[in-house]
């Protein structure tokens, strides 16, 4: 089974995205911030991220930058933001982000990032 | 028996406050290439509301993290309409840190926040409404839930709503079930925002 950790700070959100990739068969993890994140990821292997921009104590890009500066992982991570502006991708992209979501997001749409992120993308 | 070595005294930040302490000398402290002697003159300006535009200018461009809180603490002591002003226009700084960090500031300041509340969730912006339903998380405040009310029954922007309904999830009473209700039936194809507020329903109808 694939492992994929969700962070974002609102809880409805986790929630959501936890229903559709458990439904897909994924074993999911969530984290509130960038630093819980961090911290799971030094502990734990996800096979991908799905990582929210906007979130306190430390954001989206910041949890990027740290896990490809200090090379912790590569690990595939697909950013999912309300900002949807060309430059937000383009800073997301230059963050360490492999793919750029606009929420709110569609379950089959997810699923699709996800199984193209996974190299699982035709099954 | 160890040999404990005294650690020298640190003497930077009291050297540093020994400068002129006047609103001159400490706006022009802010500008200082010692983080210490920023942090300093940013803590001391709270006694000097006349100097939130510098504080501003300064959080704009601030990159030590230290130096960012103590102009946030400085501005959030204040607190008058010119820094409630000051923070408001950091809502709309491309640093994502910055605007987390003013968006926290702000929660502290409900008093001050409220009256500039509807401006703020009628903002053009719709990243700026966002913000605002943020800063509403914490904001203890009698109004919070019908400011969130009428977010879901006005706005037309769906990523706003759906900021709108995660809280309403957690602060909503019983007040909030038809408005709920209908922003279902204004998004009707959006997964999420059926979700969100189904959520947010099961939870008030627990209550």
């Amino acid at each position: 089974m694939k492992h994929i950790l969700i962070v974002d700070d609102a809880a409805t959100v986790r929630m959501y995205h936890r229903n559709i990739l458990e439904s897909a068969g994924y074993g999911v993890e969530e984290a509130v911030n960038g630093i819980e994140a961090l911290e799971k990821a030094l502990q734990t292997t996800f096979d991908l991220y799905v990582v929210d921009i906007n979130m306190p104590k430390l954001d989206g890009y910041g949890f990027l930058k740290q896990m490809r500066s200090q090379e912790i992982t590569q690990t595939p991570a697909l950013m999912v933001s309300t900002e949807a502006e060309a430059s937000d991708r383009q800073r997301a992209f230059g963050a360490g982000a492999n793919l750029y979501l606009v929420k709110p997001v569609k379950p089959e749409v997810l699923l699709s990032y996800v199984r193209l992120l996974l190299g699982e993308a035709g099954t | 028996m160890a040999i404990v070595k005294q650690q020298p005294i640190q003497q930077t930040s009291v050297d540093e406050r020994q400068r002129s302490r006047d609103l001159p000398g400490l706006i022009a402290e802010l500008e200082a290439e010692d983080p210490a002697a920023r942090r300093w003159a940013a803590r001391d300006l709270s006694e000097h509301p006349s100097s939130v535009l510098a504080l501003v200018g300064r959080l704009k461009c601030e990159n030590d993290s230290s130096v960012r809180e103590a102009i946030l603490t400085t501005l959030t002591c204040l607190g008058d309409k010119a820094a409630v002003a000051g923070l408001v226009e950091c809502l709309r700084s491309e640093d994502v840190a910055l605007r987390n960090e003013v968006i926290e500031a702000m929660k502290q300041l409900p008093e001050e926040v409220a009256p500039i509340m509807g401006e703020l969730l009628a903002d053009t912006d719709p990243d700026v409404r966002i913000f605002a339903v943020n800063i509403l998380e914490s904001l203890r405040h009698p109004l919070v839930e019908s400011w969130l009310i009428g977010v879901i029954q006005n706005d037309s922007h769906i990523n706003v709503c759906a900021t709108a309904v995660d809280l309403l999830g957690e602060v909503g009473s019983s007040s909030s079930r038809e408005a709920l209700k209908s922003l279902k039936s204004r998004f009707p194809d959006d997964p999420y925002i059926c979700f969100a507020a189904d959520l947010a329903l099961k939870r008030i109808n627990e209550d």
